[in-house]
């Protein structure tokens, strides 16, 4: 292999993984090594047996599951047919990213590791094993792991004569240049959610813009919580679900924040402009149209409601001409300032927005070319489906808790998701949303006979009301479901709806009113109260037991 | 080495059963004494005193067993897996035993064959056979008299074996990679076969059908485990983190702070006044949690967060 050269490959859910994967790649151009930061899912596999040199920085979610643009390679790695000599080529190196509280810590990356190596692999370093549960969370591991990495890939890799490892003090280029079109070029259509027309099933590339038909409050105005049923239009789109499975919702910013963003960096949000890759071979982000608006990019791309993480403020620092921002930027970027860090931004929730506004001669001077660099993508929420098909065609329903929450800060935190669906008015003209569905975790029986118990509190009784929906159309009787809310009177949704299935028998309900009475009731006093007959469900019926919320 | 292959300065262990003439016991050990040296290295243990012992393992530079003239002492696989367990690794045992030419009626006295075995499966290695030889008149009679047989085809036999090399629980990397010759870069060449078959597959990436590894498979105990909870902590781990003042403190915190820290160790945090926004502000600035405000604008605390959080 002439050259010296690192492919970065990243398995994120959250991107945390994905943030961290690209924090490599920095630390690889001040290195002067060529390097690549790509999606397992988007990597040529068939290419890996040639790679001499590759970091593999991997989140375990779920229940010990790989994250979704990892899941084709997570298939191929374990194919029984790969040869054990496979990867003797390949010096490698895995970071895993996960939380300890849960049983099946880091598998993902502990079971990477261990079939790298049995395939032939050769580990720089042990696997690293990056946890949510460290007080500093996964930098604790990470910075030492990253100190004793670059160690081993210089040695193996040293710098060509001359050259110097370039300080943090340079800034990199940006990933991309970002060309204003001049002022008077043709204005774009500008709606730009049209529905697309049908082709396979949408994808997160390819979301379907669909239609909000009702969006209903269906917890009392006096309950504290705002809970809403909305249903989608999803005619022509080629969407199918079962009960289970899961719709990805693409959100966007509102529109106030997305004001206060373009004053606080002076952008003008109507210019037009179109993004050049700076190095031959990036691809274009994806989701954004070109040419696209300041005002689509800052509305639909950049998550300025996220906290930011440490890269975020390593890279403002390096614009700041303020000595007293820099060197507080710097704070935040530096291993020792972690903890100010935490305290700054992760534990009062604080958003990229909020964090700019603390920094007001830093924000002023920061290039647009730089704004991908700086802020991430915002990702899609997943919800679970309310609804069935066979009872609702060609709709999709779904149960939203609008979050809303305080922290220390004075302006109470809110989801950027729920608050988006909670505000959109279908009487106002056409509202759309780009989805899309992801099969999910929960299988309802094959067999007619087989009954089922569910239990859901709050809004985990979503995914039922998709099943028994379906059950019901199917004719399936055997349904048990254990309800718990806070009181009867202002967040029982559905309870017209289990009424009417109840009085024909084709449900059996029960609920728990936690605050209706003095002592809390929850869902598990109800099961215990009815052991009995949870005991012949399980025992004669062979009942499958679900469980959301 | 002397004699039965002891050498000075190791530690012998004698096993002796009834059948052994105290004479020729007290004999043998003597003789073992003079070779290993004083210092009492040489324990006699009878045979069915061993098990209760319970020396501790891997003690014993050699066994003998069965060894003191005239003994017809039997070996079952029992004692001889406590032999084993109490001789150091790399170990020798050293037994004598009669035994039968052909498998008779009589159960109780083994085949050389079967002895032979007997020390493989207690866990004995480079079992061999020294020599075989026929018994003395008082021997034969002995063997009559303990064992109550009466046949004419008894041998004795000689045996010697070892403990491996290794301490039980002790493990060693299985080398797994089969190293093919260098290819220019210092690595393996990959086999051109097996880049086929990877290549092969990778273009197939959509088959659904494919067979897999159950990935559990490749965890062990290790991996189960969870993290310690104590290497969950920060290192300078402070309640409220730390307490900063501002810059041109007037209430008081940064006298406070003067005196607590001896080493001016300190970051140097820049802090301006409270107007600068939460990144800026000391830790018990009243506008925490508000945002950044102009200077010289009036803020009005409001009622609610004149309390505590």
């Amino acid at each position: 292999m002439a050259g010296r050269g690192l492919l970065v490959l990243f398995g994120s859910q959250t991107g945390t993984a994905q943030d961290t994967a690209e924090r490599i790649g920095r630390g690889a151009k001040r290195r002067h090594l060529r390097c690549r930061v790509e999606a397992l899912d988007s990597c040529d596999v068939a290419n890996l047996i040639h790679e001499p040199l590759v970091v593999f920085v991997c989140a375990t979610t779920g229940q010990g599951d790989p994250p979704d643009n990892m899941k084709m390679f997570w298939r191929f790695l374990f194919r029984k047919n790969l040869p054990a000599g496979s990867l003797c080529q390949l010096d490698y190196a895995v970071l895993g990213l996960g939380d300890s509280s849960y049983p099946k810590f880091n598998f993902v990356a502990k079971k990477l590791h261990k079939r790298l190596l049995q395939l032939g692999g050769n580990p720089l370093l042990p696997v690293a094993l990056g946890d949510d549960q460290h007080e500093l969370g996964p930098d604790a591991v990470v910075d030492p792991w990253l100190v004793a990495l670059w160690d081993k890939i210089l040695a193996l890799y040293p710098l060509p004569p001359g050259l110097e490892i370039i300080s943090p003090d340079v800034r990199l280029p940006p990933k991309y240049t970002l060309r204003y079109l001049p002022e008077d070029s043709p204005q774009p259509n500008s709606d730009l959610l049209q529905p697309t027309a049908p082709r396979a099933a949408p994808c997160e590339l390819h979301p379907f813009a669909a239609r909000v038909l009702s969006n209903r409050r269906v917890t009392a105005q006096s309950h504290f919580q705002d809970v809403r049923l909305i249903e989608f239009d999803i005619a022509g789109s080629g969407i199918t679900f079962s009960a289970g499975d899961v719709v990805m919702i693409q959100p966007q910013n509102c529109p106030e924040d997305v004001q206060q963003f373009c004053q606080l960096l002076r952008l003008e949000p109507h210019r037009r402009f179109v993004l050049e890759p700076t190095e031959p071979g990036t691809a274009l982000p994806p989701l954004l149209p070109q040419p696209c608006t300041v005002q689509y990019l800052v509305t639909h791309y950049l998550d300025i409601s996220c906290v930011p993480r440490r890269s975020f403020f390593e890279l403002l620092a390096s614009f700041s001409t303020n000595e007293l921002e820099r060197e507080k930027l710097q704070e935040f970027s530096s291993a020792q300032g972690q903890e100010e860090l935490y305290s700054y931004c992760n534990r009062p929730r604080r958003t990229t927005l909020e964090a700019l506004w603390d920094f007001p001669h830093t924000t002023c001077a920061v290039p647009a070319d730089y704004l991908l660099d700086l802020i991430p993508r915002i990702r899609p929420r997943a919800f679970s489906i309310a609804s069935s098909l066979l009872a609702h065609p060609e709709r999709m329903q779904i149960l939203v808790a609008v979050v809303r929450y305080r922290t220390r800060l004075s302006k109470p935190r809110r989801g950027l998701c729920s608050t988006w669906l909670a505000s959109l008015n279908p009487e106002q003209g056409d509202v759309r949303v780009p989805l899309w569905v992801k099969k999910g975790g929960m299988k309802f029986p094959a067999d007619p006979a087989t009954p089922v118990i569910m239990i859901g509190p709050g809004t985990g009784v979503a995914p039922f009301r998709a099943a028994i929906q379906e059950r019901v159309a199917l004719g399936r009787r055997g349904n048990c479901l254990f309800f718990g809310c806070r009181y009867k009177s202002k967040d029982f949704y559905c309870q017209t709806e289990w009424e009417e299935l109840v009085t024909k028998g084709l449900l059996t309900l029960f609920t728990a009113f936690s605050r209706d009475q003095e002592e809390k009731v929850y869902v598990q006093h109800r099961i215990r109260e009815n052991g009995r007959l949870v005991w012949e469900l399980l025992s004669s019926g062979n009942a499958h037991v679900y469980l959301a919320g | 080495m002397g004699e039965y292959g002891v050498a000075p300065g190791q530690r012998v262990a004698i096993v002796w059963d009834s059948s052994s003439p105290v004479e020729a016991l007290k004999g043998l050990v003597d003789k073992v004494q003079a070779l290993v040296g004083a210092d009492n290295r040489v324990s006699v243990e009878n045979v069915n005193q061993l098990p209760q012992s319970a020396h501790k393992e891997s003690s014993f530079d050699v066994i003998l067993s069965g060894m003191v003239p005239g003994s017809t002492a039997q070996h079952s696989v029992e004692l001889l897996a406590e032999v084993a367990r109490i001789l150091k690794p790399g170990g020798r045992v050293l037994l004598k035993e009669p035994v039968v030419t052909e498998s008779g009626n009589n159960g109780k006295i083994k085949t050389a064959a079967k002895l032979l075995t007997t020390l493989t499966l207690s866990g004995l290695v480079e079992v061999k056979e020294l020599q075989k030889e026929a018994l003395t008149p008082e021997e034969a009679q002995s063997v009559g008299e303990h064992l109550g047989y009466q046949g004419n085809d008894l041998l004795i036999i000689q045996i010697e074996g070892r403990k491996p090399n290794f301490e039980v629980g002790s493990s060693s990397q299985l080398k797994l990679s089969f190293a093919k010759t260098p290819g220019p870069s210092g690595k393996p060449s990959v086999d051109p076969a097996a880049a086929k078959l990877w290549t092969l597959s990778a273009n197939d990436m959509n088959d659904e059908e494919m067979d897999l590894l159950d990935s559990d498979e490749l965890l062990d105990s290790e991996d189960l485990k969870k993290p310690d909870p104590s290497s969950l902590r920060a290192p300078s781990c402070k309640e409220m983190g730390k307490k900063k003042a501002c810059k041109n403190c007037t209430c008081g915190l940064a006298e406070e702070l003067e005196q607590e820290k001896k080493k001016s160790s300190q970051p140097k945090s820049a802090c301006g006044n409270c107007y600068l926004g939460d990144a800026f502000r000391c830790a018990s600035c009243p506008y925490l949690g508000m945002p950044a405000f102009k200077p010289g604008e009036k803020i009005l605390l409001q009622e609610n967060q004149l309390h505590d959080a």
